[in-house]
């Protein structure tokens, strides 16, 4: 097999490059699959160590890391579907509510509360909040 | 061995090259092709590194299962190409790749001069760590806690992704009969109109109505029937 350095290499490129795409994409499901990237060039380094050193550990920990990167992947799509129903759009940018000023949901489901308005009269705290 | 050098050059490459590809991408679903390609190719890595079963479960569980769900999202959410980027957000682009080089200078620095004093480790004549009957002996022995406790997430990631995919019917009345701003306050709070506290539907239904009615928010517009969500 080639020299450890090697490996460790490519996997901390491999990372890299993850985490341009994470920085750089807008589309919450490319962030997704950047994350994606990122887990697995973790895995490269611990088969890696794990094959040069004799240890068995490198190898369960990747068996665990894949499969918390399943639950991760079932329970984050899930999230993203449940966005995309209120927001109908998959644009991290647009998806700032928890910002004071951010758009809120809107769709069929009926009259939404908008959270970019006053507060009605008569309810107004007695403090501002600053955020 | 020059055979698992020009392996390991093989499908390094070709692991980096779909890496950019998918970074690359506008389109989500060339980037989930791409990322597919990376995963392929580190299974081949895996197979060089004498660990077969690894490289098996990353074809079956990344590849085989979370890939074909992410493209599943993709085409039921029909996902577009990425737009332009606003100009607010035109330095990304730069920075990230400015940074990246940083850090790769760095860790080939570490890789290459940082660590000279101390020889590389010698791959071992007889790699046994990487068979099944190891993976397997280690997971049910040593690590058999972790191995539980793995089940019990695995339970917790179905019930929220059963939660989160379920429909919330309000109850004793369709969307479509859902009275617009003036109606009578019967769609969520219930049949009174008593609106429970943490009833966050009736409440925001409720202050949508308000704000309706003094003319700061515009009405809804009504879906067509065919539409219907059904939420």
């Amino acid at each position: 097999m080639a020299p450890l350095n090697w490996y460790l290499a490519l996997s901390a490129v491999l990372f890299t490059i993850g985490v341009v795409g994470v920085i750089t994409k807008r589309n919450v499901i490319a962030m997704f699959m950047c994350i994606e990237l990122m887990l697995n060039a973790v895995n490269l380094t611990f088969v890696a160590f794990s094959t040069y050193f004799g240890d068995v550990t490198g190898q369960l920990f990747v068996f665990i890391v894949m499969t918390v990167a399943a639950a991760e992947a079932a329970v984050g799509l899930g999230i993203i579907i449940a966005i995309f129903r209120n927001r109908e759009s998959l644009n991290v940018d647009e998806a700032s509510v928890l910002k004071l000023d951010g758009r809120g949901g809107g769709g069929g489901r009926g009259p939404t509360y908008n959270p970019g308005l006053s507060p009605p009269a008569g309810r107004r705290p007695p403090f501002t909040i600053y955020v | 061995m020059p055979w698992t050098i020009l392996f390991f050059i093989i499908f390094g490459g070709m692991a980096v090259g779909c890496a950019l590809s998918m970074v690359a991408q506008r389109n989500p679903l060339y980037s989930a092709v791409s990322l597919i390609g990376v995963f392929v190719a580190l299974a081949c890595l895996y197979l060089t590194l004498a660990s077969p079963f690894i490289a098996a479960v990353q074809i079956i569980v990344y590849a085989g299962a979370i890939m074909v769900l992410v493209v599943f999202v993709i085409m039921l959410l029909n996902a577009e190409e990425e737009a332009r980027r606003p100009y607010r957000l035109k330095f990304l682009i730069p920075a990230a790749v400015g940074m990246a080089t940083v850090l790769i200078a760095e860790a080939a620095f570490m890789l290459t001069v940082g660590g000279a004093s101390r020889p590389d480790p010698q791959p071992p004549l007889v790699a046994e760590v990487g068979l099944t009957a190891s993976v397997g002996t280690g997971l049910f022995t040593e690590y058999l806690l972790p191995f539980e406790v793995t089940s019990v997430l695995i339970l917790m990631a179905l019930v929220g992704a059963i939660t989160l995919a379920r429909r919330t019917q309000v109850l004793g009345m369709a969307d479509e009969d859902l009275a617009v701003a003036g109606g009578p306050a019967e769609d969520a709070a219930g049949g009174d109109g008593i609106i429970r506290p943490g009833d966050t539907e009736a409440t925001g239904q409720a202050m949508a109505r308000e704000q309706i009615a003094r003319g700061e928010a515009a009405a809804p517009a009504r879906r067509d029937e065919d539409e219907e969500e059904g939420e």
